[in-house]
């Protein structure tokens, strides 16, 4: 049964055609996968669907009935689970499943906390989630608040479509196949789901369906069954990619660059470590297991506690990003929005401000030296952008990822730590990205730290792959070591002297 | 001939683009209905002792409100700019008056000391991570405080005529406050669009997690621009006591609205990283203007008030209005 049918839906923002004719037809009773590149218009497709925005035409049936003006009420059969999360931080985990009471089960004005937290464990154990009913949400682990965010959603009773938006970003890999066992059994008490995914194996080991998005466009429908990744890879970039292509750096490593002795820290402790000219370091970890601390600590961001970093033999200053920079450690945070771009202002300033020294002179800029400056990263870097002068919340996330990368190779790195830098960012772009990771390291000869989730990108680019359980450093590999099995075991907490250990007993 | 088409052409283009990016288009059209509409109000808005008065008046609020605006930018605030700007007029005094202290150095110093307030704010907000709004209202009680202690309420008078001009005086027509607003807008552009500091006063207001991951010294850049706001409220409380020949513990007390109006009007995020100079000064000008026209409008002197707030409370809403629509 169709439950909700898009048809010839287009929009345009200024200069963007964001959605050309796209059709889409969701089923009761599927999982149907929608995949596209950054910028191929998935999100405003899905803003199109929940009632943010306004299609400019084409029409919208949700279970059979056009929605108009007279009718928007007809947008609460679509619930949404949006990427990022919006919880309200300091309030329960049944305060967030629940507001606004009137809207939910609890009309009445005098909230009955213990009701609310009662009506709350249901939809936990649906779930499969551990948190208390009562705890504060700041005090839940991310991958939790994630999950609430689909209790929430569903907790909307009369919903027929569940949209998630990239659901998996900080799941590990058991609580994903936890979570997708749970999206089977709402598939079949009938509902309809969209799943928006980077993450291919995903896609295919989920779905039913899928549809592909390419600048705006629908290049492809199918039943899941009858196409593979390549397919889907193909229609996305228009291109074929060879996804089994690795990025080690084929140099020999260089001099030492960076020592780090016994350093603890916010959540973390004990790490020892070096970084060679010209070789990438990945750093496996789950989320939460202390590796982007580890990295903030040593670029000066967080204090550290204890322990020492020398950088070329000799010790570096610690809480100073300036100095850091200055000497050429540059770390590429994974928080783009909130820590790596300065949302309103334009390309040209974001790419200035960490250059202020080649730009200006006693303080004073120099338009000249910045405006060629920032056309060199744009022109360098391959970055879509109309001008120098477009604020970069305009761009797509690629692009911005691209900005940020740009500007710190201007300023002439030695160390750069990537902090997840292909998250939520396309097939395409990623392999942008590694390409540009692996000719730093072998023909600038910096050395690179990446930090990644995806074990399939750290195998793909490191010439040594750390890995770091609950803050504490686990083990090291190298060479024929690098697999996924022995990553895989490593960074769920289950090391070989473990084993042995436990043989014995 | 061509060429000289081109360029004009080219410098049309410029003017154009300029606006568009700086956002003031809106507000400078405001300005302009404002100052027409208020010459076929009254016949005696475009005399030239009117415009004197008008002119000489918002200079005062204008100084103020440029350092405040500094702030915003910053997303940051300082509701002690008043208390100040009137403790600095009475410093002012007590060098020159009753020290006899050379009335240039009085000057200077007095300056000194409003920088020195501004900037011990910047130290308290930023070192004790303190919300800025709640800081600075305490100290503006700290600094009314000190005033009293200083002035026991009473007024200093007999400033030497030779600095009573730098309030009261003219230059070739033009009040000598407005010829100093000019000077500080001048230096405050500067400041602003061409400088490393002000493009890290930018970064900091638009986000300031990421200037501090792009190396910026944010605290550093935060005091110095609280600093600077202490020293244009000073700047503002010392003319204001040239002009009226003495140093009074009331001046300034009216200061605090206007001077955060005015950016907000002139198109500043009160959430920081939005919006310019320019548009604090104009923004001061569209507000000077309508005080103007309301008393020469006689309206009723309490009702006056009313008009002034709410002429606020709309350019808030309205601001509103425009973040919303910058974020698509």
């Amino acid at each position: 049964m169709v439950v909700l049918d898009a048809k010839g839906i287009s929009k345009s923002f200024p200069g963007v055609k964001a959605l050309n004719n796209v059709d889409l037809t969701l089923n009761s009773g599927e999982i149907h996968c929608i995949v596209g590149e950054n910028g191929a218009g998935k999100s405003t497709l899905v803003k199109i669907l929940t009632g943010i925005l306004t299609a400019e035409q084409g029409n919208l049936f949700i279970g059979g009935k056009l929605v108009d003006k007279s009718n928007k009420e007809l947008y609460s059969k679509v619930a949404y689970v949006p990427q990022e999360l919006n919880l309200f931080k300091y309030m329960t985990v049944a305060e967030n499943i629940f507001l606004p009471f009137d809207k939910t089960s609890f009309p009445s004005f005098i909230v009955d906390t213990k009701k609310i937290e009662a009506a709350t464990k249901p939809y936990l154990e649906k779930l499969n989630m551990t948190a208390d009913p009562s705890s504060t949400i700041i005090n839940i682990p991310v991958s939790e608040q994630q999950m609430l965010q689909v209790a929430r959603a569903i907790a909307r009773q009369n919903f027929s479509v569940l949209i998630l938006d990239e659901p998996t970003t900080s799941l590990t890999r058991q609580e994903t196949e936890r979570f997708f066992t749970i999206l089977h059994s709402l598939r079949d008490e009938g509902k309809s789901i969209v799943f928006i995914s980077h993450k291919l194996d995903e896609v295919f080991s989920l779905g039913n369906r899928i549809s592909v998005l390419r600048n705006g466009e629908l290049v492809g429908v199918s039943d899941i069954k009858k196409v593979d990744s390549a397919w889907a890879i193909e229609k996305m970039t228009g291109e074929e990619i060879d996804v089994r292509r690795n990025y080690r750096p084929k140099t020999a490593p260089g001099e030492l660059l960076l020592e780090v002795h016994k350093l603890s820290g916010i959540g973390f402790n004990d790490i020892s470590f070096n970084v060679h000219k010209g070789e990438i370091v990945g750093f496996a970890g789950l989320v939460g297991a202390g590796r982007t601390e580890i990295m903030q600590t040593i670029f000066g961001y967080l204090p550290e506690k204890n322990g020492e970093v020398l950088f070329k033999g000799r010790k570096a200053k610690f809480r100073d990003t300036a100095a850091s920079i200055k000497n050429g450690i540059i770390y590429l945070t994974e928080e783009r929005k909130t820590h790596g771009i300065l949302p309103y202002l334009s390309v040209r300033e974001n790419i200035g401000v960490m250059l202020e020294n080649q730009i200006s002179t006693l303080g004073v800029v120099h338009s000249k030296a910045d405006n060629s400056i920032s056309d060199k990263v744009l022109r360098n870097y391959n970055v879509k952008a109309t001008s120098r002068e477009m604020k970069i919340i305009n761009l797509s996330g690629g692009n911005q990822q691209k900005v940020l990368i740009g500007r710190t190779m201007e300023s002439s790195p030695e160390i750069i730590i990537f902090d997840e830098p292909t998250k939520g960012i396309d097939v395409k772009t990623k392999e942008e990205i590694y390409l540009m990771m692996q000719k730093l390291a072998e023909e600038d000869q910096i050395g690179i730290i990446l930090i990644s989730s995806e074990i399939e990108e750290l195998l793909k680019c490191s010439s040594r792959i750390i890995t770091v359980y609950n803050g504490k450093k686990l083990g090291e590999f190298a060479g024929n070591q690098l697999n996924t099995g022995s990553i895989l075991s490593s960074i769920i907490g289950i090391t070989e002297t473990n084993q042995t250990e436990r043989a014995k007993l | 001939m061509k060429t000289q088409s081109g360029t004009n052409q080219n410098m049309a283009f410029r003017v154009v683009d300029y606006f568009r990016r700086s956002q003031i288009a809106g507000t400078m059209i405001v300005l302009g209905a404002i100052l027409v509409v208020s010459s076929f109000v009254s016949n005696k808005f475009l005399t030239p002792y009117n415009l004197q008065i008008m002119v000489r008046s918002l200079a005062f609020t204008g100084m103020v409100s440029l350092g405040q605006g500094l702030l915003l930018l910053l997303g940051d605030i300082d509701l002690s700019v008043g208390a100040v700007a009137g403790l600095c007029g009475v410093i002012c005094g007590k060098f020159a008056v009753e020290m006899h202290l050379n009335p240039y150095l009085a000057i200077v110093l007095a300056l000194m000391f409003g920088l020195l307030f501004g900037a011990f704010n910047g130290l308290l907000v930023t070192s004790f991570k303190l919300n800025a709004i709640v800081l600075t209202i305490g100290m503006q009680t700290v600094y009314r405080g000190i005033n009293q202690v200083i002035t026991k309420g009473r007024t200093i008078t007999g400033f030497p005529k030779n600095i009573t001009v730098l309030g009261a005086g003219n230059v070739i027509g033009i009040p000598t406050p407005a010829i100093v607003l000019v000077a500080v807008f001048c230096l405050m552009y500067f400041l602003t669009r061409r400088t490393t500091y002000g493009r890290n006063v930018y970064a900091v207001g638009n986000s300031i997690d990421t200037a501090k991951m792009v190396g910026i010294k944010t605290q550093r850049v935060r005091i110095i621009s609280y600093a600077i706001c202490g020293f244009l409220a000073g700047l503002a409380g010392i003319l204001m006591s040239m002009r009226l020949a003495s140093a009074q513990a009331s001046i300034g007390e009216i200061w605090v609205l206007p001077s955060i109006a005015a950016p907000v009007i002139g198109g500043v995020a009160t959430t920081g990283g939005i919006g310019s100079i320019t548009g604090a000064l104009i923004g001061g000008a569209i507000m000077g203007v309508v005080s103007n026209i309301i008393v020469l409008g006689n309206v009723n002197i309490y009702w006056q008030q009313v008009l002034n707030g709410a002429i606020v409370v709309v350019a808030i809403i309205f601001d509103s209005f425009a973040q919303k629509f910058r974020k698509i």
